[in-house]
């Protein structure tokens, strides 16, 4: 995988900022399955992760790919964030790391 | 502004009375003495004279000008013996009142009983204020119109006027009007007070100096609600002790007026009254109705919690709980009792009171009973002292007192706010807190701003927390050998020393044991990404740093001599980031103040409360409350 440029920070709206570019995220998972994850973004929104998750799989699972559009992602680097996970921080995170503070992010 | 020295100030030292502190007059000095410079004064209490040698340590007085003729003193320390057939007082301690004034009145030498002279009634209104300086005036000219004052003021200083006193003397014998408490001082002229016993204190006796004796005081409140202290010192002890009881209403009248001792009289006012033998003390058998039975100025829990430490105050509350009694090892050696109850009241907050000694028996007894029978009286507290060791609470003192379910318009309110739905609201203690502030507000610093701010640099310690990690662990002294005896529910952790036979021995227990506990007395040094700086922390402190006990670590080091082992354990420790709750002081450390910050409590870091408090610092909302 190419990592010269960072991955933004976002979360399932701000997925659509950055489609075809690197991002990162976690995802809390509905559904895993072989090729994909099912999950739901910290902000409420249902994204899928194309790939092979790990095995096994947490509640919880940072995923670091590129957007193929507003709602999927190919993931490239899967690490699993455990059972429980402060959604609505992260969330605040992704926002300030694409607002106020963009330019100390990318 | 007129003066009145004391009357018959002379007659009473001669007659041995060396505590009463009277106001006289100079009328002359004399430097005596052959060898040594010694100063012989005249005083005068406006009808007799006296001679008093000044104590040598006083001769700067009289060179400095300080003190000379006509000057009005009050003498503080004083004697008086007899030195060749004649009575001479020597002047240990004095103080100058008035350094100018002319000679008042008519003094000549004692030599017998004199007739006294008619005295004019008292000034309601005169205010104590002698201390003005230049008062060369003749003319009196009375504090106010309402009453025309006794005019003992020469214009000069003359010879005295060559008659004598002829004919019938009358002595004034009309009762002295009743006049406010408010309205006493020391430069009033004849005056009585009628008022009710709010207290009495216990007989003590005493020793010093100048021998054995006794004391007691009784507290007094009038109609106008004036308040004051009465003592009565040996012999007038015998007079009055039976006579006084609280709760009646007597007329007191011929007491000497003194500053009032501000650390035991927590009264407002600043004078005392000292009884004397020729007080007079009545009962009044009629019962007055518009003298209150006590005075209380009650303040809300709710204020309380902004209080001074040491302020005195009162209370009313209605008791929540009590705890049995504890006994105490006080630093004296002494033991006593310890009991502590909740008062809760309207204002949402509730305080911890702690009853001392004799109140843990009686009161405490009785409050205990009632609880435990599920009746939740009213307690009000006249003159509890506020300590503010663990956040704040009202303590005992011994003029306290203690008053179960009293009669009154606060008592009755707190009842009817109590069973109308006070007694389901919860209450906030102010007293809980080992640190002030607890989890509600919280201040968070960095250890750069411990000293940019000068934390720790007011008389109240300063409560912080801070995010650190462990950067130092001193390894000398790290622990100390303490003494594992309990005293009343806690450990009393001295430092206890070795004795010949191995064994261990505590000075404040008075004991011997063979094995001694060991408690951590660990200096650390902390780092944050703005500073580093040295902590100390005590036992669960350190046990929080170090990952185990005292005695471990002690015998790792010193019995197995294990270093290997011990330098594993500390390196372990370190750089392990923790919040620490300090509590920061400056103290003195021989002549320098220092600040010296304690570890009271280590929290590991949770990350989601941590990621929480960082974003709100980042989005400048920095919480008033953490929500947890």
């Amino acid at each position: 995988m190419d990592i010269s440029s960072p991955a933004a920070f976002v979360n399932g709206g701000l997925l659509r900022m950055h489609v075809g570019r690197k991002v990162r995220t976690v995802l809390q998972v509905i559904r895993s399955d072989i090729a994909s994850v099912m999950g739901k973004s910290t902000d409420g929104f249902q994204v899928v992760a194309k790939g092979s998750p790990p095995v096994p799989l947490t509640s919880y699972v940072e995923v670091i790919g590129v957007a193929e559009n507003e709602n999927t992602i190919r993931a490239e680097l899967w690490t699993n964030f455990g059972d429980t996970f402060d959604g609505s921080n992260y969330d605040q995170l992704c926002r300030l790391a694409n607002g106020e503070f963009k330019h100390l992010f990318l | 502004m007129p003066v009145n020295l004391t009357r018959n100030a002379i007659s009473m030292i001669n007659s041995g009375d060396v505590n009463s502190r009277p106001l006289v007059q100079v009328v002359d000095i004399k430097l005596i003495g052959n060898s040594q410079e010694r100063y012989r004064f005249l005083l005068s209490d406006s009808e007799s004279t006296q001679h008093a040698m000044l104590a040598t340590q006083l001769n700067e007085q009289v060179r400095s000008g300080r003190v000379k003729k006509g000057s009005i003193i009050q003498l503080i320390d004083y004697i008086c013996s007899t030195v060749q057939n004649r009575r001479i007082i020597v002047v240990l301690n004095m103080e100058t009142i008035i350094p100018e004034y002319e000679i008042i009145g008519n003094p000549k030498v004692i030599t017998g009983s004199e007739p006294e002279t008619n005295k004019p009634m008292p000034n309601n209104n005169l205010e104590p204020s002698v201390r003005s300086t230049n008062n060369r005036y003749g003319a009196q000219a009375p504090a106010n119109n309402t009453q025309s004052f006794r005019p003992t003021i020469q214009p000069a200083y003359q010879p005295p006027p060559n008659y004598k006193i002829q004919g019938p003397i009358m002595k004034n014998e009309a009762p002295a009007r009743i006049i406010p408490i408010a309205a006493l001082n020391p430069y009033q002229g004849r005056w009585a007070i009628k008022a009710r016993v709010t207290a009495k204190g216990d007989l003590r006796r005493y020793n010093n100096a100048r021998g054995d004796g006794k004391v007691f005081s009784f507290d007094l409140l009038d109609s106008d609600g004036g308040e004051i202290r009465v003592t009565c010192f040996n012999a007038v002890v015998d007079r009055f002790y039976t006579v006084i009881e609280v709760g009646k209403v007597y007329l007191i009248s011929k007491g000497s007026l003194k500053p009032a001792k501000k650390n035991f009289n927590h009264l407002k006012n600043e004078w005392e009254i000292f009884l004397e033998s020729n007080s007079t003390v009545e009962l009044c058998s009629d019962e007055d109705g518009s003298i209150p039975r006590q005075q209380f100025s009650f303040r809300p829990i709710s204020e309380i919690e902004s209080a001074e430490n040491d302020s005195i105050l009162d209370v009313i509350g209605i008791v929540i709980s009590v705890n049995p009694s504890v006994p105490i090892l006080r630093k004296n050696g002494m033991e006593t009792q310890r009991r502590i109850l909740n008062l809760k009241d309207a204002s949402g907050k509730s305080v911890e009171v702690t009853l001392w000694g004799d109140f843990c028996n009686k009161e405490g007894q009785k409050l205990q009973e009632m609880v435990d029978s599920g009746v939740f009286p009213v307690l009000a507290v006249k003159a509890g002292k506020v300590n503010d060791f663990n956040g704040k609470s009202i303590g005992t003192i011994s003029s306290t007192q203690l008053f179960i379910d009293p009669d009154g318009p606060e008592a009755q309110g707190l009842r009817n706010w109590f069973e109308s739905g006070g007694r389901n609201t919860a209450s906030i203690s102010i007293s809980r807190e080992i640190m002030p502030g607890g989890s509600k507000n919280e201040i968070r610093k960095t250890l750069a701003q411990i000293k940019e701010e000068g934390l720790g640099r007011s008389d109240k310690p300063d409560w912080v927390t801070a995010k650190a990690s462990v950067v130092f662990i001193k390894t000398d002294n790290f622990c100390y050998t303490a003494c594992p005896l309990m005293i009343g529910d806690r450990q009393c952790n001295k430092k206890v020393t070795q004795s010949s036979n191995k064994r261990w021995l505590c000075d404040r227990c008075n004991q011997e044991f063979e094995e001694c506990d060991y408690r951590y007395l660990l200096q650390v040094q902390i780092q944050d990404h703005t500073g580093l700086t040295w902590v100390t922390a005590f036992q669960e402190a350190g046990e929080d740093i170090l990952g185990c006990l005292a005695k471990e670590m002690y015998l790792l080091k010193y019995e197995l001599q294990d270093d290997t082992r011990f330098g594993e354990i500390i390196r372990s420790r370190l750089f392990h980031q923790y919040l620490f709750r300090l509590k920061i002081k400056e103290e003195l450390y021989g002549d320098e103040q220092r600040v010296k910050i304690t570890v009271v409590k280590v929290d590991n870091v949770n990350y989601t409360a941590e990621s929480r408090y960082l974003l709100d610092t980042v989005t400048k909302k920095i919480p008033i409350k953490k929500q947890f």
